[in-house]
C-alpha cells in the first residue's frame, strides 16, 4: 500500500482527492473480498430490505395521502312532483314509496316513513339535495281521489302545499371494474360509539399499539392452538386497513411480512384518528348485486335507510357484527348469525365497560332493524343506463364517471317503465307462442315525453334486466311504413299541390334500381286499388301509391323532411327508401317522430336533466332545446290523416285497449317477408316507439298491426294516455269529409272522415248527402 | 348596441317575472328593441295554476340573484306540469335571450306561438322576440318581416 503513495510530484488538489477516493474503494473491496460468503448474503439480504422498506415507505405514503376513494356516478331517476292535480293514484303513490325505500310506521316521525290508510298518506320526507335548491324533509298530509292527487298539506304547519318534490329514485351507478361504492365520512361525523365499539371488537389496543400488538398475536396464537373460541383476531385495526388497501387476500408469510411493515410505516407517519378514519370509509360491508358496499357511511344507509350519525347502539353493533364476514353474517340471509353475532358485539362493549349493564340489557332485546324489501341499488334499467352513459361521455371521461362521486340526475319514470317491462313480457310471451318462434322474439321500445323529449322508459331486451345488445340503440332494422309520414308530410307542405284529398294513382309501377335492376313494389294486400285519396293511401298503407307520389316529389324533398324531422343520416335515393328500405334504429325513429308528436318542433331527446359534484355542487344542465323545423299547420294536417289510420287504418287494431273517445295518431311498419314488426305513435303525453323481430332477421310472421300494434296498445293503456286534444292550430281547419266524393260531409251523411286542412285548401263544395252547394 | 339590447331584455324579464309572480302589483312592460314601442306585459293566464305560479316566484327569485341555470329548472318543472302554456314557453324565450342563446330563443317563442290561441299581445311579444334574434343574427330581412307581425298583431 506504501508503495503506491504518490511523492514523487505534486497533483493537483482534486487528482489527489480522486485518488484517495480510489484507494480507499480499492481497500473495501479487498476487505469485502476477504468476508465469508454467509456475511456477504447477510449484507446483501440488509441492503435489499432496507430498500425494499424505502419502498413500502414511498407506496404508503403516496397512496395514503393522495388516498382518494373512487366514488362512481349515482344515478337517480326524475323526482316525483307532488302537486294538486297530478294524475298520480294512491297504489302508484305507494309503489314509489316503496321504490324509496320508505318504511312503514304507525306513527311517522323520521324522515323516510310513512303511513296510509286507504287513500289518504302521511309521511315524513326526506330532505335532498336538488340541483336548484334543498328540498327539505317534510310532514306531509296527502290525500289521493280517483287517481289524482286531490289534496296535499303540511301536516307540521296545518297549510296546504302547492308542491313539495320527494327525493329521486337512485337506478343505479357508473362503477369502476371493482364495483366498490361508498358514502364518505368524517371521523367527526360519527358517532363516538362506533369507534369505541369498533376497537373493543377488532382491536383492543389500537390506541397505544404501533401498529403491530404483540398481545393479540399472542393471544391469536393461543386460540388457534387451544381452539378456545374468540371474538378478535391477531391483525390490527391499522393491518386490515393496509391489508385491504394494497395487498391480496392471499394467505402467505409473504403477504404477512409486508403487511407488518406497512402496518408500522402506516402508523409512523399518520395519527390514529387519520387511521380510523380510513378504516371507517375503507371496510367492506356486503354486496347489493354487484355494487359492493364499502364503509359505514354507504352499508348506514343501505342497511338502515339512515346517516351514519344517526346510528344507534344495537345498528352501531350489527355493522360491527358483520366486519368479520359480511356472507356469514348476511342480514337477509342469516338474519339469526347476525344477532347472535351482534350480541356478542354488544356483550365484549358491555365487559369492557364501553357500555353499561341497561344499555347492554336494552340493546339486545332489540330486533336487528336492518330494512326490508329494499329495491337493489344496483341497476336494474340497463338499456336506459347504456343511453344515460353514452350520453355523458360527449362530456366527462370515463375516469371522472367512475370516480368522482358525480350524481347524475335522469329523466327516467320508473312507473313508466315497470309499466312497459310487465306489458313486453306479457305481450312477448304470448305473440312468441302464437307464431311458434321458440323465445326468439326480440323486443325494443322508448317511451318520451312529447313535449320536452325527455327519454322515460327503455327496453332493449325481451328480458328487461338483461344487459346484453341494446336494440333500441343499436339494432338497425328496415322501418317499412314508418318513412311514409315522411313522404306524405312532403307532399302536404306544398300546399298549392296537394291535400289530403289530392287524388294518387296506386297502379303497379316498375322502377329501375340499382345495378341495372329493375323494382316493382306490391301492396300488403297484392292489389292496386285505383285511383285514392291521400289520406286513404296513407291510413291504408298503400305502397304503389307512396312510391308514385314520392316519384313526383323528388328524394331530395323527401331527404330533405327527414332530416328536419330528426334522421341525420344520409338517404340512399333509390325508390326503395320509399317505402322504408332504409335500416334505422328504433331511438332513431323515436326522434323522427317525437317531431310529428310535438307538432314540428325538434327536440333532441335526453336522458339527463342535470349533473352535480358529489358535494352537491351543480355542474351542468342539459336543458330543453327546440327547434321550429316543420310548419305547423302541415303537421298538424298530417297528424289528423295519422288519427283516421288509428281509427279505420291500419291502427284500428289498438281499439280493443281504448274507448273511442281517446284520439292517438300513429303508424304501423311492416318488412319485407315479415320479419320487422314495427308501431310508432303519440297520445297527448306520451310517444311510443315499438320494434319486433329477431337478431338473426328471420321472418317473425308478424305485420305492424298484428305484432308491436298490440304490444303498443296495451303498454298506452296501462300508462293512461291522454286523448289528444282537437286540432286548433291557427290557420287549419278540420272538416268532416264524406270518403265517397271527398266533399264535405254533414249530419245527414253515413261514414264521414274528419281531416284537417290548411286554410283555403280545404274542398269549397257540401257533399250530396249534406244539400250539396258551395261552402 | 348588442350588449345594449341584452341588459335592456335581462331588467325586461326580471320585471316581468316579478310582476307575474305578484299580479296585485303594477304592471311593467318592456321592449324588445330600441325604438320599438311599448310592448305589453305577458302575465299568466287565469288558468294557471298556484303550483305553477310558485314555480314561476322561484325562477323569479333566481334571476334576480343571477342564477340563470336554476330559473331555467324551475321553468322546466312548471313546463312538466303545464306543457301546454303558451306564457311559460314564452318566458323559456325571454330566459334565452337573457342568457345570450338567441337563436334557442327563437324556437321557443315560436313554440309559444303555436299554442297561444287567440292571445294577440302575446304572440306580438313572441314575434319581437324572434324580431330581436334574427336581429342580432344579422337578418335584417327576416326581422323586418317579424316586426311587420308584430305591427299586424297589435293593429
Amino acid at each position: 500500500m506504501a508503495k503506491r503513495r504518490p511523492t514523487r510530484k505534486r497533483k493537483p488538489a482534486d487528482q489527489k482527492q480522486k485518488k484517495r477516493y480510489s484507494r480507499k474503494k480499492h481497500n473495501t473491496k479487498n476487505r469485502l473480498r476477504q468476508w465469508p460468503h454467509w456475511r456477504k448474503t447477510i449484507l446483501g439480504l440488509f441492503v435489499l430490505s432496507v430498500a425494499y422498506v424505502v419502498y413500502l415507505d414511498i407506496v404508503i405514503r403516496v397512496s395514503f395521502e393522495g388516498k382518494r376513494w373512487a366514488l362512481p356516478a349515482h344515478v337517480y331517476a326524475r323526482p316525483l312532483e307532488l302537486y294538486p292535480g297530478v294524475r298520480l293514484s294512491a297504489s302508484q303513490f305507494n309503489l314509489e314509496l316503496e321504490r324509496l325505500g320508505y318504511r312503514y310506521s304507525y306513527r311517522p316521525t323520521e324522515p323516510g316513513t310513512y303511513t296510509r290508510q286507504e287513500d289518504r298518506f302521511y309521511m315524513v320526507s326526506r330532505s335532498f339535495q336538488f340541483w336548484d335548491g334543498n328540498e327539505p324533509s317534510r310532514q306531509l298530509d296527502i290525500r289521493f281521489e280517483e287517481g289524482r292527487l286531490e289534496s296535499l298539506r303540511e301536516a307540521s304547519l296545518d297549510k296546504d302545499l302547492s308542491l313539495a318534490r320527494l327525493d329521486p329514485p337512485r337506478i343505479g351507478g357508473i362503477y369502476p371494474a371493482h364495483h366498490e361504492d361508498r358514502i364518505l365520512v368524517q371521523l367527526q361525523d360519527t358517532p363516538a360509539l362506533l369507534a369505541k365499539a369498533l376497537t373493543t371488537v377488532e382491536d383492543r389496543n389500537f390506541y397505544t399499539h404501533i401498529g403491530l400488538d404483540a398481545r393479540a398475536i399472542a393471544r391469536a396464537l393461543w386460540v388457534n392452538l387451544t381452539g378456545s373460541g374468540g371474538l378478535q383476531g391477531g391483525s390490527t385495526l391499522t393491518q386490515q386497513l393496509v391489508k385491504n388497501f394494497f395487498l391480496s387476500n392471499e394467505r402467505t408469510l409473504w403477504r404477512k411480512a409486508n403487511e407488518a411493515v406497512m402496518a408500522l410505516l402506516l402508523e409512523w407517519h399518520y395519527d390514529k384518528d387519520e387511521i380510523i378514519e380510513a378504516y371507517f370509509n375503507e371496510v367492506y360491508l356486503g354486496q347489493d348485486g354487484r355494487r359492493a358496499i364499502h364503509g359505514f357511511g354507504l352499508a348506514s344507509r343501505f342497511y338502515f335507510d339512515k346517516p351514519v350519525e344517526r346510528l344507534n347502539l344495537p345498528e352501531i353493533a350489527v355493522l360491527i357484527a358483520m366486519i368479520r364476514g359480511p356472507g356469514y353474517y348476511h342480514p337477509y340471509r342469516h338474519p339469526d348469525r347476525l344477532l347472535e353475532r351482534r350480541n356478542l358485539v354488544l356483550g365484549l362493549m358491555a365487559k369492557q365497560g364501553v357500555i353499561s349493564k341497561v344499555q347492554y340489557q336494552s340493546a339486545r332485546q332489540s330486533a336487528l332493524g336492518v330494512i326490508q324489501g329494499r329495491k337493489s341499488g344496483a341497476s336494474s334499467y340497463p338499456a336506459f343506463m347504456d343511453l344515460v352513459r353514452r350520453q355523458l361521455k360527449e362530456d366527462y371521461r370515463e375516469k371522472d364517471l367512475t370516480s368522482e362521486g358525480l350524481r347524475i340526475f335522469t329523466t327516467l319514470d320508473p312507473w313508466v317503465q315497470n309499466t312497459v317491462e310487465e306489458t313486453v313480457k306479457h305481450q312477448i310471451k304470448s305473440l312468441d307462442r302464437q307464431r311458434g318462434l321458440n323465445g326468439q322474439l326480440q323486443s325494443a321500445v322508448i317511451i318520451t315525453n312529447t313535449t320536452n323529449g325527455e327519454v322515460l322508459a327503455m327496453l332493449g331486451d325481451r328480458k328487461p334486466g338483461y344487459a346484453g345488445f341494446n336494440r333500441v340503440l343499436d339494432a338497425q332494422r328496415p322501418v317499412g311504413s314508418l318513412m311514409k309520414p315522411a313522404v306524405f308530410l312532403t307532399a302536404i307542405e306544398k300546399h298549392r299541390q296537394y291535400n289530403l284529398l289530392t287524388r294518387i294513382d296506386d297502379a303497379a309501377i316498375t322502377l329501375q334500381a340499382q345495378g341495372g335492376t329493375t323494382w316493382a313494389p306490391k301492396n300488403y294486400d297484392g292489389k292496386s286499388h285505383g285511383k285514392v285519396a291521400l289520406y286513404r293511401a296513407l291510413v291504408n298503407s298503400y305502397n304503389l301509391a307512396t312510391v308514385r307520389l314520392g316519384m313526383q316529389l323528388g328524394f331530395e324533398a323527401i331527404e330533405n323532411t327527414l332530416h328536419r324531422l330528426g334522421i341525420s343520416k344520409p338517404i340512399p335515393p333509390y325508390p326503395s327508401m320509399l317505402l322504408g328500405a332504409i335500416e334505422l334504429t328504433p331511438m332513431e325513429i323515436a326522434q323522427m317522430y317525437q317531431t310529428l308528436a310535438a307538432g314540428g318542433f325538434r327536440t333532441p331527446l335526453r336522458a339527463i336533466r342535470e349533473v352535480m359534484t358529489a358535494d352537491g355542487q351543480p355542474l351542468q344542465r342539459y336543458p330543453i332545446h327546440i327547434e321550429q323545423t316543420v310548419d305547423s299547420k302541415s303537421v298538424a294536417v298530417l297528424t289528423s290523416a295519422m288519427q283516421e289510420i288509428m281509427r279505420n287504418g291500419t291502427g284500428k287494431g289498438v281499439r280493443r285497449f281504448f274507448p273511442d273517445t281517446i284520439e292517438l295518431a300513429g303508424k304501423t311498419g311492416t318488412t319485407d317477408e315479415l320479419r320487422d314488426s314495427w308501431f310508432a305513435g303519440f297520445g297527448r303525453d306520451y310517444l311510443g316507439i315499438v320494434w319486433l323481430g329477431t337478431d338473426d332477421n328471420q321472418p317473425i310472421h308478424l305485420s305492424g298491426s298484428s305484432g308491436a300494434l298490440l304490444v303498443w296498445g296495451d303498454m298506452m293503456r296501462r300508462l293512461q294516455t291522454q286523448s289528444l286534444l282537437p286540432i286548433a292550430a291557427e290557420g287549419v281547419e278540420v272538416l268532416p269529409i264524406d270518403p265517397e266524393s271527398l266533399l264535405v260531409a254533414g249530419d245527414d251523411c253515413g261514414e264521414q272522415v274528419k281531416l284537417a286542412f290548411i286554410k283555403g285548401t280545404a274542398p269549397d263544395r257540401y257533399a250530396a248527402c249534406a244539400g250539396g252547394g258551395q261552402r | 348596441m348588442i350588449k345594449q339590447l341584452n341588459y335592456f331584455f335581462m331588467a325586461g324579464f326580471l320585471i316581468l317575472l316579478t310582476a307575474c309572480s305578484s299580479p296585485q302589483k303594477k304592471e311593467a312592460g318592456f321592449e324588445v328593441g330600441e325604438g320599438e314601442p311599448q310592448g305589453e306585459q305577458i302575465l299568466p293566464d287565469s288558468r294557471t295554476s298556484k303550483t305553477v305560479l310558485a314555480l314561476l316566484d322561484h325562477a323569479r327569485q333566481a334571476v334576480n340573484s343571477g342564477r340563470l341555470h336554476n330559473a331555467e329548472s324551475q321553468l322546466e318543472r312548471a313546463l312538466r306540469i303545464e306543457p301546454r302554456n303558451a306564457v311559460l314557453w314564452h318566458y323559456m324565450a325571454k330566459l334565452r335571450l337573457h342568457q345570450d342563446r338567441i337563436s334557442e330563443a327563437v324556437g321557443f317563442a315560436a313554440k309559444s306561438n303555436s299554442l297561444a290561441g287567440n292571445n294577440r299581445h302575446l304572440q306580438a311579444d313572441n314575434w319581437r322576440i324572434i324580431a330581436h334574434a334574427r336581429h342580432q343574427q344579422g337578418d335584417t330581412t327576416g326581422a323586418q318581416q317579424a316586426q311587420n307581425k308584430v305591427n299586424q298583431l297589435k293593429q
